[in-house]
């Protein structure tokens, strides 16, 4: 067995195991099987009710055994949101053993597959999920950056997305990581778990942080983006290598799942080539953004590939989303250069007031802002989003995520396109955002704001600096909140609904404040928001609300989420989407948000394109709202930046405006907590 | 001794119940975690699944009967009722499941009615079955179970 990592205890006897099923008859029987391994059991007749008791408490558990076939909620979409939320290990079970349907678990991020009956051999080796797991951020977190040569020389594995070369760390050096990670724990936006634990803290991937990561991929380009030179460009104290390895494969995941949902909007799985509309989408986008010089000819390929490339995940949107993406998706297919969103509502409507989310009124944002907005749940309260103070947005915004965490992201996301300055654009130019809107796409990296309308820069309402998005900003919002939107309802991550706009799209300022929780996006500056009022946005608006502002297109916030102010707590997130949302839900507020005409305002409301200097738009936390319950569901909100803690993937970050539109990369379809990636603050 | 022979008898009646392919192996796996802590284990969860099949069998008749081309949902709720089988070793029910969920894929109404037929045919010997087994190890005494049930 490995050293104990827990305090007292020899692993894994004790090890926390949360069991979900509806079947009474094997609850019981694997809950004494569990006993008789000597682990700690809980069973759980319901998924709803198993994730509410995860996001109360994040540690309680070490790993979480789920049956498939669900009536509450589908397992996978459990396991997505899991793994974006808590980034626990998952292991599913079923008496289908159907390869195809093992398969989907594989995909959606199973740490490994039973068939029933559950025999109790196999529980007994089930430690080694969590142990792989937590040896693989410990490696993450040894490298905060630094150095630690013995990481370094590892092989290549970490940087590949897979943490689970970790293993071939020696128990010793396992050991002396998990010291030094616990010595970094405090550095930089890691957020280390409860230090008292063994446990190796897990990063928590704030909306920053995420904005930073998925300005760093959107700068390398999407498949170049390595986890190594990814932390170096990053340059946060503490994280490590492994760290940025893990978030990047689940920023991966995401981004397929939206690119799959875009795609194929109903087929779970689409073959690759079988959905024009991704190619189109993405390719409209990306195409567009590459020659706008938004994004370099690789990311765009590497954008196509991913769309189109990507295995059919069950879909992550929605089934609300889906309209709208395929309204997106059909939209996005516009010629390049058509700034017209795809959606065709006003992604904004946010609702009420947090958001101001885009009006219904602005269709000028941007179809896809508006499907967004809508979906998200935004109100149609055209309310303006700028006024509202962050925090206040902010639980507004996440509130609205909650909703429709699915309308935002699913739609935008994908046509988000990621730019390497991350800022993605969702696919469908905004309409709204002309250049008239005053926003000045500052940065390129922020998504042209005729490209895509990524709607998702929302603007933050208060914006201050500037109520495009398009600032220059780093935010990071990765709106790849893709998944924050989502989920309202279906087990779609939500970064399906990004479709387009992929992986590293983070709006960088997407403040989208996913109505999970998510935290605010807000990013002080907005880089991106493409706030259609993002230029004249209020600024005001309090950076972590996802405020779109629909009435004006100028001061309409996009939904970013999470802009500077205090985002949601990722308790917000959380709480908010019963409905297996991301935190991405986020997304959706920042869809909504402010997208500058100018930019595009990825579905997430980050407003692509338009960097905007002084636009504060971005998406500090955003936390976005969860996102498809693909669950993700992988889904992922994207999570904004901002101080909540962005759930993996989750929620989208609204990146500044150069850099990516952050798709909200909400695991399947629930945008739970503001984690970037699901790393709700547990680490 | 009179003890002896209801063990005896137990033993013989489990090992029937083996060959006659009522139970498999998983059977076994729920007698090996029955334990002092836990002493009447195997029968708590077998009639917990009795309760819960019942419930399964009246939402698959009513199935049949409002939803007859609905083999999606006929052959969800079996699944269910299989994977609830399978976790107490129940491999004839389960067996006559997998049957019901062919003829689902094949679309044939008729097979799925006569081989829901069968199961609850199945579902009732076995928990008769098992019931009288049940009633014989309790007059053997609690400590035999461990003891008996390995064979």
């Amino acid at each position: 067995m490995a050293p104990a990592e827990e305090a007292g205890g020899e692993f894994p006897v004790g090890m926390k195991v949360l069991v979900v099923d509806d079947d009474p008859t094997c609850l019981a029987v694997l809950k004494r099987m569990l006993l008789g391994c000597r682990y700690d059991a809980t069973t759980c007749s319901q998924a709803t009710r198993a994730l509410t008791m995860l996001r109360e408490n994040r540690r309680g558990f070490d790993v979480i055994i789920s049956d498939v076939h669900m009536p509450d909620m589908d397992g996978f979409r459990l396991l997505e949101l899991v793994g974006l939320e808590m980034d626990l290990p998952v292991i599913m079970m079923s008496a289908d053993s159907r390869t195809d349907i093992v398969m989907k678990g594989i995909k959606h991020g199973a740490c490994d597959y039973l068939i029933k009956p559950v025999r109790m051999e196999e529980l007994k080796n089930i430690w080694q999920h969590v142990l792989r797991k937590k040896f693989n951020e410990n490696k993450e977190h040894e490298h905060s950056g630094s150095l630690d040569d013995t990481d370094r020389t590892r092989p290549t594995n970490n940087d590949n997305e897979y943490a689970s070369s970790v293993n071939d760390g020696a128990d010793g050096s396992w050991k002396s990581q998990k010291k030094k990670r616990d010595k970094d724990e405090d550095d930089g936006e890691l957020e280390s778990g409860d230090p008292s634990t063994s446990k190796k803290p897990r990063v928590v991937w704030s909306v920053e942080l995420h904005q930073q990561f998925v300005n760093a991929v959107n700068h390398l380009g999407i498949d170049k983006a390595v986890p190594k030179k990814i932390l170096e460009l990053m340059n946060v104290p503490g994280l490590t290598r492994e760290n940025v390895a893990s978030h990047l494969q689940k920023f991966r995941l995401y981004l397929k799942r939206i690119a799959q949902h875009h795609a194929g909007i109903a087929n779970p799985f689409c073959p690759p080539g079988s959905s024009p509309n991704i190619g189109s989408l993405g390719g409209l986008d990306l195409q567009a953004l590459a020659a706008s010089g938004q994004i370099p000819p690789q990311t765009l390929a590497a954008l196509q590939d991913e769309l189109l490339g990507r295995p059919t995940n069950s879909l992550l949107l929605p089934g609300r989303d889906q309209t709208a993406l395929r309204l997106s998706a059909v939209k996005g297919n516009k010629p390049h250069g058509e700034r017209e969103i795809a959606f065709g509502q006003p992604i904004y409507k946010c609702q009420s007031n947090a958001y101001a989310a885009f009006p219904q009124s602005s269709p000028t944002v941007g179809g896809t802002f508006s499907a967004w907005s809508n979906k998200l749940g935004m109100a149609d309260s055209t309310g303006t989003l700028g006024s509202m103070s962050n925090s206040q947005n902010s639980n507004i915004v996440l509130h609205e995520l909650q909703q429709q965490p699915d309308a935002m992201l699913s739609g935008n996301l994908h046509s988000l396109d990621v730019k390497p300055s991350g800022i993605v654009m969702p696919s469908q130019s905004l309409n709204t955002f002309s250049a008239s809107e005053g926003l000045s796409p500052n940065q390129n990296p922020l998504m042209l704001p005729s490209q895509s309308s990524g709607l998702l820069a929302a603007m933050p309402p208060s914006m201050k600096h500037e109520p495009v998005l398009a600032t220059s900003q780093p935010s990071s919002s990765l709106l790849g909140g893709i998944d924050l939107v989502n989920q309202a309802s279906t087990s779609q991550p939500l970064i399906s609904t990004h479709g387009g706009n992929l992986p590293g799209l983070v709006n960088r300022n997407s403040n989208v404040l996913p109505s999970q929780g998510i935290s605010t996006f807000q990013t002080e500056n907005n880089p991106y928001l493409v706030s259609q009022n993002s230029v004249g946005v209020g600024s005001k608006q309090p950076h972590g609300v996802l405020k779109t502002e629909n009435s004006d297109p100028l001061s309409r916030n996009y939904g970013y989420i999470g802009g500077g102010a205090p985002l949601m707590d990722s308790g917000l997130l959380s709480s908010q989407s019963k409905n297996t949302q991301f935190g991405l839900l986020q997304n959706q507020d920042d869809l909504t948000g402010s997208w500058s005409p100018l930019q595009n305002i990825d579905s997430y409301g980050n407003t692509i394109g338009l960097s905007h200097p002084g636009s504060s738009f971005q998406s500090s936390n955003v936390p976005l709202g969860k996102f498809p319950d693909q669950g993700r569901g992988k889904n992922h909100g994207f999570v904004g930046k901002g101080s909540c803690i962005p759930s993996r993937f989750a929620v989208d970050e609204i990146e500044s405006p150069t850099n990516n539109l952050s798709h909200s990369i909400g695991s399947s379809g629930d945008i739970m907590s503001p984690d970037v990636f699901g790393f709700s603050g547990h680490m | 001794m009179e003890y002896s022979n209801l063990r005896r008898q137990t033993i013989f009646m489990k090992k029937n119940l083996f060959d006659q392919g009522f139970l498999d192996e998983q059977f076994n796996q729920l007698e090996e975690l029955q334990d002092e802590s836990s002493p009447n284990f195997v029968e708590e969860v077998v009639d917990l699944f009795f309760k819960d099949s019942s419930r399964l069998l009246t939402n698959i008749e009513q199935a049949i009967d409002k939803y007859p081309q609905d083999f999606y949902r006929l052959d969800s709720l079996v699944h269910q009722f299989k994977g609830s089988g399978s976790s107490i070793g129940a491999l004839r029910v389960k067996n006559e499941c997998s049957v019901f969920k062919a003829h689902c894929n094949d679309r044939s109404l008729e097979g799925c009615r006569r081989s829901f037929q069968k199961i609850k045919r199945e579902h009732a010997t076995l928990k008769q079955k098992l019931e009288s087994y049940f009633q014989l190890l309790r007059q053997v005494g609690p400590r035999e179970h461990a003891v008996s049930s390995r064979k």
